[in-house]
């Protein structure tokens, strides 16, 4: 059987002290609109394309370091996640 | 193992030996006893977060000694990014689990003694940073509660340790040893003191020469032989004990405090941390208790819960459209924030130390806490105007479960006909748990006394504005001359 190859992404929250929207949901909402395309994995997973970083709001204090040189996405608000959805389909 | 989960903490607190007592009796199996398991589930969730994707940004940190992943709780801050994220981290438990989670003071013990056992060993050549570094390492690689006891019972107030009737008042040396020291006295108000696995104490005020017996710090594992615990009471403590859960409140999770009695008990040299250098004690207290000022972000996080049950009461009881219950809970949302500010604001304008720990600003902290000695009473004074008196007024759950009067409670607490009776009882038990509950140890009188009562902090704010300068700046602008 033959299956197209999904495309593979690290996911990386906040820690979520007084999000000012669901952070979770956010995520479930990205992950069940790509689920065809897109494989979510621990943003420790070296073999991924990029970079999600979701936040509870704009301060975005996640330390992005680790990720430098990789490609990252940073979500935080629910508007947010409409552009990251169009961005990811773009680059497919 | 450098990150228990929350399974594996329960069970390593079954293999401690503790010497506890609650209402006269000696407690056999404290873990799954009904009034201490919530305040288990409460230090759990330290545990539960570090695994969590959505939150071990906060709950987890870098060793500086292994470079391991550890728990927030057991590091030390090396940046002023940590601190913030350590308050970030208090808000968060608070607003998930509504109560006191007891790990903070631990954490706030250890961050003092990185500091000031550096300073003495600076000053006397001693030993005591390296003593602390293998027991931090210990606790990191181990994940380990620690219990932070700095609060001596002090006896008569007015006169210092060494004047004291009875000397036991203040922790002190009874025996020095060659192997170690054998110490006597008591710590009061312990908070989480049972869900722990290391006890650290400290001095609890500044001393003088004559007091230097008594100017000690170490730590001792929690079942230590010698250590009773006595379990505080608490309001409403006994409704854990009832079969139904609808009036405890908080169906999860609670507090607890202990008198921690010592008794002739034993310290290794390796354990000692101060010993006689009174002259360090003072600074020890400090740097405790500004740390200790800063984590009061928690309550910021109980005040999230209680302002979520307030405004659900409000929509259950219908009144939520009404302009003073929308403008009140405003004014709770506006406290509950300015909290939070305070200790952010002291963690961000943090420095570094000496040892290479980062500190707070102690004036913003000391604000912090003198804020939460107040602002607290006032979210919760508000959330009881806007639940109404039904609140202390409303029959148990086993008249609302009986089958005679069940059916007049079920009817005549009917609020909003969206909303089941039940509900609207079991978030008015919330606010009552918060406001004058168990969890109002923690949420209200904690507030004013832990870390310091609120006259301690404001000695600490006029000690450290610059008046001279605002004084200076006051008589240039009004056009008095300004000796320079």
């Amino acid at each position: 059987m033959w299956m197209s190859k999904k495309r593979r992404i690290g996911l990386k929250y906040c820690g979520g002290c007084s999000p000012r929207y669901d952070r979770v949901q956010a995520v479930a909402s990205i992950k069940r609109r790509l689920e065809d395309r897109v494989e979510f994995v621990s943003y420790e997973d070296r073999d991924v394309e990029g970079i999600l970083v979701v936040t509870g709001c704009s301060t975005a204090c996640v330390d992005l370091t680790p990720f430098e040189g990789r490609l990252v996405w940073v979500v935080t608000s629910e508007q947010d996640v409409e552009g990251f959805l169009k961005n990811i389909c773009k680059i497919s | 193992m450098s990150l228990m989960n929350a399974k594996q903490y329960e069970e390593s607190l079954r293999k401690l030996n503790f010497k506890i007592y609650m209402f006269g009796k000696l407690v056999e199996n404290p873990v799954d006893d009904p009034i201490i398991r919530p305040s288990m589930n409460a230090v759990a969730a330290t545990y539960e977060l570090a695994h969590s994707p959505e939150h071990e940004d906060l709950v987890t940190a870098t060793s500086h000694i292994t470079g391991k992943k550890i728990n927030r709780f057991t590091h030390i801050h090396h940046s002023t990014e940590d601190l913030v994220k350590k308050s970030k981290m208090g808000r968060l438990l608070g607003s998930l689990t509504g109560c006191c989670f007891q790990r903070c003071v631990g954490m706030d013990a250890m961050n003092a003694l990185s500091m000031t056992t550096y300073d003495i060993d600076q000053k006397y050549g001693t030993q005591y940073n390296k003593h602390f570094l293998k027991f931090l390492e210990y606790v990191q690689e181990n994940d380990l509660v620690c219990d932070g006891a700095m609060t001596d019972p002090k006896g008569d107030r007015g006169l210092a340790p060494h004047q004291q009737a009875d000397p036991d008042m203040f922790m002190h040396v009874v025996e020095e040893r060659e192997d170690g020291i054998v110490v006597r006295g008591a710590k009061c108000h312990q908070t989480g003191a049972v869900n722990s696995h290391e006890i650290i104490t400290m001095p609890t005020i500044s001393m003088r020469e004559e007091d230097k017996d008594y100017a000690i710090s170490f730590a001792v594992p929690a079942d230590t032989e010698g250590i009773t615990y006595i379990l505080g009471r608490q309001s409403c403590d006994t409704r854990k004990r009832e079969e139904g859960t609808m009036d405890r409140g908080n169906q999860i999770y609670g507090g607890h405090e202990a008198l921690v009695v010592f008794d002739d008990v034993f310290v290794p040299w390796d354990r000692v941390f101060m010993y006689k250098e009174w002259d360090f004690a003072g600074q020890l207290v400090e740097q405790f208790a500004s740390y200790h000022r800063q984590s009061y972000a928690c309550k910021a996080g109980v005040g999230d819960v209680l302002i979520g049950a307030t405004q659900c009461i409000a929509e259950y009881n219908g009144a939520q459209k009404a302009s003073h219950v929308k403008d009140k809970i405003i004014e709770m949302n506006h406290l509950n924030e300015t909290l939070f500010c305070g200790s952010l604001a002291c963690a961000a304008e943090g420095h570094k130390e000496p040892s290479g720990t980062y500190y707070v600003n102690t004036l913003l902290a000391n604000v912090c806490k003198q804020n939460v000695t107040r602002f607290p009473y006032e979210i919760a004074r508000l959330a009881q105007d806007i639940a109404g008196g039904l609140m202390v007024t409303l029959p148990s759950e086993e008249d609302f479960r009986s089958p005679e009067v069940g059916k007049w409670v079920e009817k005549y607490y009917k609020g909003n006909a969206d909303v089941s009776t039940e509900d609207r009882m079991r978030i008015l038990r919330l606010i009552e748990n918060i406001t004058l509950g168990t969890a109002a140890v923690g949420y209200l009188t904690e507030s004013m006394h832990g870390a310091g009562s609120p006259q301690a902090q404001r000695i600490m704010i006029s000690r450290q504005v610059n008046m001279n300068a605002k004084k200076r700046v006051a008589k240039k602008l009004s056009g008095i001359d300004v000796d320079e």
